[in-house]
């Protein structure tokens, strides 16, 4: 599990959490406070609010300060800006609303080890709540009066409902899949944490080649987390991950683990195409993909998603900012939960 | 209306041809042949937004049609829309608003599973309902992802600011007065000095579910064209006036006609207007606090009709039809405001 640490680099560990601890701090508090005064209805308060009780691992909004602070850093200045701070809070409200959406489609029970949302409220409310938190987050991005910090945040949340669409089914050969399965994984996943680095990197004026680096940080660590998100949902303990295993199994969507099986095991060609619906169809592809050597494939692309990351992030002045970057990357790969 | 459509170049039912040619749609329209013959209102919701086109287009009309009469000031020649007198950039905000109501309209329309009573519902009905739900909500979720990205590309932070509120105050709007199992509002317990409740709830419901947003994208649509602060905040007081003389012309419509339709629409200005007179009502009312549908709508309507609520209303729509008419006198005389005044007037003709 050691990964070695490319590049001469000191020798003390860097805490990636710790060093985001304190812009981070408060975070979760603004977003709530955001929440509850933008409305009159005192319902609407809990449920907007209610994966924002900053017990989630907010990857999200840890990667977007990292990158702004590396960023600033790299121009020579040790700052995080308010409007850099706004896209980190934002990042996670994106994410927050998109949870509850998912919450009413997918049905489940619990999620992050508590109740979920749908069960507590009516799907019709939790609805809104996500469409809620939404206008209330383009408020703010409108607030930073920069047109292309809007325009880059927006794209996220057409690539989130695009990616959702391209999970309901498709029609693609076995062959395509694969890519589809990528291309869903970044619109899904990746989208957001690259955009929120992209709009960070804005903020922060410097020039297109370094915007672009930031947004392929930001991807490659986004699709990586991914992959591991599917690996782990073979391997972890539902314990763990505080929602149950093969979850995406039952839900009949074929993750990398599966496509990679496929290769060795033909035989679950059949059982995706069906979306595992049938009588043990779960239970064998599970032990399928255990046989083959699926989970450790998915573990290579997502540490070459990885390694691309941080020979980006390499090209950045040295910092701790910097190498916070290059150790979330590897905390990415090597979670587990 | 087909008038008023001339007016502004073309029939507004155009707007929404970009949206249903997309793939996305095409691959919704493959989902929604499976929920044919089940009972989920997704059908209902997509029925009338396609062959009701006409009538459910009236908030892009209206924006395109206000953009047209108050002209626009030093634009750009490239952002000219000649033909039809009005800039691109309006189009585009007609469309975004429309894009949000329908949006907003259909994940209204989400049926609320109660997990108790799902024990006891057949299961095909049971998933029907679970992937009508999500057909919904994604279709929802892609109108409204769609209008934010048009929305950005206009590249003006102060439009953004606007619509976004006005799309926070329609989510808001599902949280006012009491609900029954499906969301469905029915008149709150008025406090004990009962003046001003039946106006200040019904106001409250329906600026958050209409007039904010017919309100907000008339102000942003003066903007666009380069008009003052003060022009821009008579575009958002037309726009509240026009959208709240509608609901309540509707609201009485459902009380006059005797419709079924009234028991989705409890909070109608002429049954609050009577809670506040007779909280005697609410016997009858909060039978439905459960599901609307136990009420007796006739009994209701019936009590209504004997008491002050319908001439209320009737007022209710002459004031609000009133102060939208007065702001239309700002404008110089055109076709688009006459068209304007003539949706006015139609609104006031029952």
């Amino acid at each position: 599990m050691q990964t070695q640490m490319p590049g001469s680099l000191p020798d003390y560990q860097i805490d990636p959490y710790r060093l985001a601890e304190d812009d981070l701090k408060d975070m979760f508090d603004d977003i709530r406070l955001e929440l509850i005064t933008n409305t009159t209805q005192e319902e609407l308060q809990p449920i907007s609010t209610y994966y924002l009780d900053g017990q989630g691992k907010a990857i999200r909004p840890i990667l977007t300060i990292l990158m702004a602070r590396a960023i600033n850093y790299h121009k020579g200045r040790n700052v995080l800006s308010h409007s850099q701070r706004q896209i980190a809070m934002i990042s996670e409200m994106i994410h927050s609303s998109s949870l509850l959406h998912d919450d009413v489609i997918d049905q489940s029970d619990i999620r992050r080890g508590k109740p979920s949302v749908n069960v507590v409220w009516s799907q019709k409310k939790v609805a809104m709540a996500g469409d809620y938190i939404l206008a209330v987050a383009c408020r703010m991005l409108s607030r930073l009066q920069n047109d292309e910090v809007t325009i880059t945040i927006s794209q996220i949340v057409t690539d989130l409902v695009q990616g959702e669409f391209m999970q309901l089914g498709s029609k693609e050969t076995e062959n395509e899949r694969f890519a589809h399965y990528l291309t869903k994984t970044y619109r899904k996943t990746a989208s957001l944490i690259a955009n929120c680095s992209k709009a960070v990197a804005i903020l922060a004026e410097v020039d297109d080649h370094m915007i672009e680096m930031a947004f392929q940080y930001g991807r490659n660590v986004g699709l990586a987390f991914q992959l591991v998100d599917d690996l782990l949902d073979f391997v972890a303990s539902s314990e763990a991950l505080g929602k149950p295993t093969a979850a995406d199994l039952k839900l009949g969507l074929a993750t990398a683990p599966v496509l990679f099986a496929c290769e060795r095991y033909p035989e679950l060609n059949a059982m995706i195409m069906r979306r595992f619906q049938e009588h043990g169809d779960v239970k064998r592809a599970f032990e399928l993909v255990h046989k083959s050597n699926g989970l450790e494939q998915t573990r290579f692309l997502a540490k070459k998603h990885c390694a691309e990351a941080n020979k980006i992030v390499q090209s950045f002045a040295k910092s701790p900012y910097q190498k916070a970057l290059i150790i979330m990357a590897d905390l990415v790969i090597n979670r587990m939960k | 209306m087909s008038e008023a459509e001339k007016i502004v170049g073309y029939p507004t039912s155009f707007l929404s041809l970009r949206w249903l040619l997309s793939d996305e749609i095409a691959n919704v329209a493959l989902h929604l042949r499976k929920l044919v013959g089940s009972n989920h209102p997704l059908l209902k919701t997509a029925k009338s937004i396609i062959y009701n086109g006409r009538n459910t287009q009236v908030f892009g009309l209206i924006i395109l049609l206000i953009s047209k009469a108050a002209g626009h000031l030093n634009a750009k020649p490239v952002e000219e829309d000649k033909a039809a007198g009005v800039l691109h950039s309006q189009r585009a905000l007609a469309e975004v608003t429309e894009m949000i109501r329908i949006s907003n309209l259909i994940h209204r329309g989400l049926v609320n599973i109660n997990t108790n009573e799902a024990l006891s519902v057949e299961s095909s009905e049971l998933n029907n309902m679970t992937f009508g739900n999500k057909i919904a909500l994604l279709c929802g979720d892609y109108l409204l992802s769609n209008s934010c990205a048009e929305l950005a590309s206009l590249r003006n932070q102060d439009l953004v600011f606007l619509i976004s509120s006005a799309v926070k105050d329609l989510c808001q709007a599902e949280f006012v007065a009491c609900r029954d199992n499906q969301n469905f509002p029915i008149p709150s317990i008025p406090p004990e000095n009962r003046t001003g409740y039946a106006l200040k709830e019904w106001t409250l419901l329906n600026v958050y579910g209409a007039g904010s947003l017919l309100g907000k994208s008339c102000e942003a649509t003066l903007q666009l064209a380069g008009h003052s602060k003060e022009i821009q905040t008579e575009g958002y007081k037309f726009g509240k006036h026009l959208a709240l003389a509608w609901q309540a012309s509707l609201d009485l419509g459902l009380c006059i006609n005797k419709d079924k339709e009234i028991l989705h629409n409890l909070c109608a200005a002429p049954i609050m207007f009577h809670v506040e007179h007779d909280p005697s009502i609410l016997t009858e009312l909060d039978k439905g606090l459960e599901s609307v549908e136990n009420i007796d709508y006739l009994k209701v309507l019936e009590i209504v009709a004997a008491g002050p609520g319908i001439g209320l209303t009737k007022e209710l729509i002459k004031e609000h039809s009133q102060k939208a008419m007065e702001v239309l006198n700002v404008f110089k005389e055109s076709d688009a405001r006459k068209a304007l005044s003539n949706i006015i007037v139609a609104i006031g003709d029952f």
